[in-house]
């Protein structure tokens, strides 16, 4: 392909053309409501990177980019994973028992609470695989329902059993100093969950196009009958693709749990809207799994530097939101559009 | 002055052009066949004709004058009905309201069913298109369905009627009888315009013919003045070769494909099979008849394991494994349904089933993989771009090769091929039959579900006639379609 074609390519896919549709949109709304743009976006923009915030818009990309595995890899299998939420917070309230009530020695302290937490996370992800092959219940449904009582026994566990003695506020105490994690370089919010996060996208985006179970569960997606046709066991291929998106999502909780305040807040979790800025992510990158860190990071500084807009532009956050669900609705069309030309 | 006349049509789809210049006229009353090879542009034409479509360059004619059709309903107004492959029926109305529908009788406002009921009993009295109107479509056979297609076509006063491949839903006696009524509705001065792409049939119903090669008009025949062969050679460019021979085999090794009393029930608990018992041996081929639903699906399920592990059916006299047995090469009816992803390159759908044996441990060897696609892409004369693009860029003939490249090398002794001909054209259709023939000849034993007798009567050494879940009838390879006709629906010898 030419430089150009390749150029064109690009510009016209299906991700550029439904940010700057996003955008145009916005930037409409703005002119509507009386902002002045040329004052929200450059403070948008520095909300996200300068004054130090940059630090902090990478410690959310880390969960961020948690939880957009959590959808993107059963999604690969076709399976729709939208109870992030529970499956995040089920990881973090296991990370956190795990850390509080066992005393364990350096470096193990950390590790297991992480594997504790995409356990749990895996476990939630994993009741709808059954729910899905056996009894024909979309996982896209399920997923969603179980997600909430899993949100809830998390938040029991954290205002009751584990609570903090004394305080009455809704939080465990803070866990022992064995179980923090290290920050990377001298910062004080990015911890070592950045390169770990970085590495495990590595390794999917390797699994999927490489191995052969990244084969089968692409297979899986594409055409279910054709992959079992072929011989691959669908159920369990559809199952592992289920847990080990709720792997992703637990993994992320602890990483939350674990890094600072080094407690489980109770509603610290999900409010931050991760997991639906991921699911985002993941439509916006369109099937083109590469592509899932750079639209994680794309949403994120929209996110967090909204927070900044707010502060100095005094437009409220909230307009962010807008951009997100705007992108997202663009992208639909466009899918629509491309399978009505392709009819 | 003829009633519809297409004139230098052109349509182009991307860089594809469909239809170049193509010119076609149908007379009053005639029966005139579009043929051509899958990808040729009849349906198209026949899309641009109603009103589906609208032509790049070109135009259209009623009766001398020309007309701008931009939608089904401007096409329906002037005179255009058409029958689709997939019927567009409501199930849960009866015959006489999916005819109508659109064009109600009303009386005071409300739908007159009584009115709706007289008419439509009225015009299948005219036509002899036989259907209750008062009957549920949902209910009704498929035959009987089209019939429905039909007589809504000709409730709003078709003049031209357009039939997409009507046959290949039907059984030989279902195909019979519509060709019987399409004389009567043309008889009355309806023209007919009949898609389709079995000669037999062009020769036995049409009046004239217009063969189409890639998107130009090859050919205009006469059907009085022409035969097959001819039309063959305007289709694809060539002559056909003669049909393999067929040999004698007195020598006979043990059965690999064994199936004893096999009686499947359905969740409803009624029996799909009973008591089936077959055998296949070593370098024989043998047909499977059967109008569509009479246990076929059940039969090859069990086979190839996809139905889990059936008790009764046994391959090199062990019993077949469940999922899916990889001694059984398999080459499914519908390439949309379970032989392809669509959306996986070519390379990646060529390796499905083969993914272990070439990996070692996790790692998928990529570079291997697509070598040994591009291979077979070579050995099966595969026409795609590279092996890279996603085999819906594939034209239909080209990926039914690519399924039968991926089946037919593997490692088995048993090859089941299910409509392995179907929706492609004549050229690829020799070629797929030259294969099946080779995997005999090399010692395979094939199992051949077809729903076109004369494949079965090309390819076969025997053909079994399944009806109602039963093998009621066995005939040698060369049987007649009549015999074989009459078992499949059921009339006793």
């Amino acid at each position: 392909m030419t430089a150009p074609a390749l150029a064109r390519r690009v510009v016209v896919s299906a991700p550029v053309v439904a940010v700057a549709g996003a955008l145009a949109l916005t930037t409409l709304v703005m002119l509507v409501v009386g902002v002045d743009p040329t004052l929200a976006y450059p403070a948008l923009i520095r909300g996200a990177v300068a004054d130090g915030n940059l630090e902090y818009t990478v410690a959310a990309f880390v969960p961020t980019l948690g939880m957009a595995l959590a959808f993107a890899l059963p999604l690969r299998a076709g399976e729709f994973n939208l109870g992030g939420d529970g499956q995040l917070a089920a990881g973090g309230v296991a990370a956190a028992a795990l850390a509080l009530l066992v005393p364990l020695p350096p470096v193990v302290a950390v590790v297991l609470p992480l594997v504790a937490g995409a356990l749990a996370g895996g476990l939630v992800a994993a009741v709808a695989a059954p729910l899905s092959t056996r009894l024909k219940i979309p996982a896209i449904v399920s997923t969603l329902l179980i997600s909430t009582p899993a949100v809830a026994l998390a938040s029991y566990l954290v205002r009751f059993p584990l609570a903090e003695a004394g305080t009455g506020i809704a939080q465990t105490p803070t866990l022992p100093d064995a179980a923090h994690l290290p920050f990377l370089g001298g910062s004080g919010y990015v911890t070592i969950g950045l390169p770990l996060i970085v590495v495990l996208t590595g390794l999917w985006l390797y699994a999927d196009g490489r191995t052969v179970t990244g084969y089968e569960i692409r297979a899986t997606g594409q055409n279910r009958e054709f992959a079992r046709y072929g011989g691959v066991r669908v159920d369990r291929v559809a199952a592992v693709a289920l847990a080990g998106g709720g792997a992703f999502a637990g993994l992320s909780g602890a990483l939350i749990v674990l890094g600072p305040p080094y407690r489980f807040v109770d509603g610290a979790l999900t409010a931050p809207g991760y997991t639906f800025t991921a699911v985002a992510a993941v439509l916006l990158a369109s099937a083109r799994p590469v592509v899932v860190p750079l639209t994680v990071a794309l949403l994120t500084v929209l996110q967090v530097g909204g927070q900044g807009m707010e502060r100095e532009a005094g437009v409220p956050s909230q307009l962010t939101q807008i951009v997100q669900g705007l992108i997202i609705v663009i992208v639909a069309v466009l899918a629509t559009l491309q399978a009505r030309r392709r009819r | 002055m003829y009633a519809a006349e297409l004139v230098e049509v052109t349509k182009r789809f991307g860089p594809v052009l469909a239809n170049d210049g193509i010119d076609l006229a149908v007379a009053r009353g005639e029966v005139h066949a579009v043929v051509g090879e899958n990808g040729a542009g009849k349906s198209t034409l026949m899309s641009i004709l109603y009103g589906l479509h609208r032509p790049d360059a070109g135009e259209i004619r009623r009766d001398g004058r020309t007309v701008a059709l931009r939608s089904p309903a401007d096409a329906i107004r002037h005179g255009l009905g058409m029958v689709h492959q997939r019927f567009r029926l409501f199930p849960g109305l009866t015959v006489a309201e999916n005819v109508v529908i659109g064009a109600e009788p009303v009386r005071a406002g409300r739908i007159d069913r009584a009115a709706a009921a007289r008419k439509v009993a009225a015009l299948s009295e005219r036509y002899g298109l036989r259907a209750d109107p008062s009957a549920l479509v949902g209910g009704l056979p498929v035959g009987v369905r089209q019939r429905v297609e039909i007589l809504r076509a000709l409730y709003r006063e078709a003049e031209i009627l357009i039939l997409d491949e009507p046959t290949a839903v039907l059984t030989p006696g279902e195909t019979d009888r519509l060709f019987e009524v399409l004389r009567t509705v043309a008889a009355t001065g309806v023209s007919i315009l009949l898609v389709t792409h079995k000669l037999s049939e062009v020769m036995a119903i049409g009046d004239r013919v217009t063969v189409l090669r890639q998107g130009r008009v090859t050919g205009r025949f006469t059907t009085a003045e022409t035969n097959a062969d001819e039309l063959v050679n305007a289709m694809i460019g060539r002559s056909l070769a003669p049909s393999a021979p067929k040999r004698a085999r007195p020598v006979r090794e043990d059965p690999v494909l064994e199936v004893r009393d096999l009686t499947i029930h359905d969740a409803d608990g009624v029996a799909r099979l009973s008591e089936v018992s077959l055998s296949v041996h070593p370098g024989e081929i043998v047909g499977l008849a059967g109008v569509a639903g009479s246990g076929q699906r059940e039969l090859i399920d069990s086979v190839t394991g996809l139905r889990g592990a059936v008790p009764g059916v046994f391959l090199a006299g062990t019993p077949v494994l469940a999922g899916r047995d990889p001694r059984v090469a398999y080459v499914p009816e519908d390439r949309h349904g379970r032989a392809t992803a669509p959306g996986m390159s070519v390379a990646e759908n060529i390796l499905m089933g083969a993914q272990r044996e070439l990996s070692s441990r996790w790692t998928l060897p990529t570079a291997a993989v697509k070598r040994r696609a591009r291979d077979l892409v070579d050995r099966f004369a595969i026409s795609a771009a590279s092996v890279d693009v996603p085999i819906s860029a594939l034209s239909g003939g080209n990926a039914q090769k690519a399924v039968l490249a991926r089946e037919l090398t593997r490692p088995s002794r048993v090859v089941v091929a299910e409509e392995p001909t179907q929706g492609v054209d004549v050229g690829v259709r020799e070629r797929v039959h030259a294969l099946l023939l080779a995997a005999r000849d090399d010692g395979a034993a094939v199992l051949l579900q077809s729903s076109e007798l004369s494949e079965l009567r090309d390819l076969a050494d025997r053909i079994l006639v399944l009806y109602e879940g039963r093998v009621v009838a066995e005939f040698p390879g060369d049987a007649t379609e009549t015999d074989i006709g009459r078992a499949m629906t059921g009339a006793t010898a």
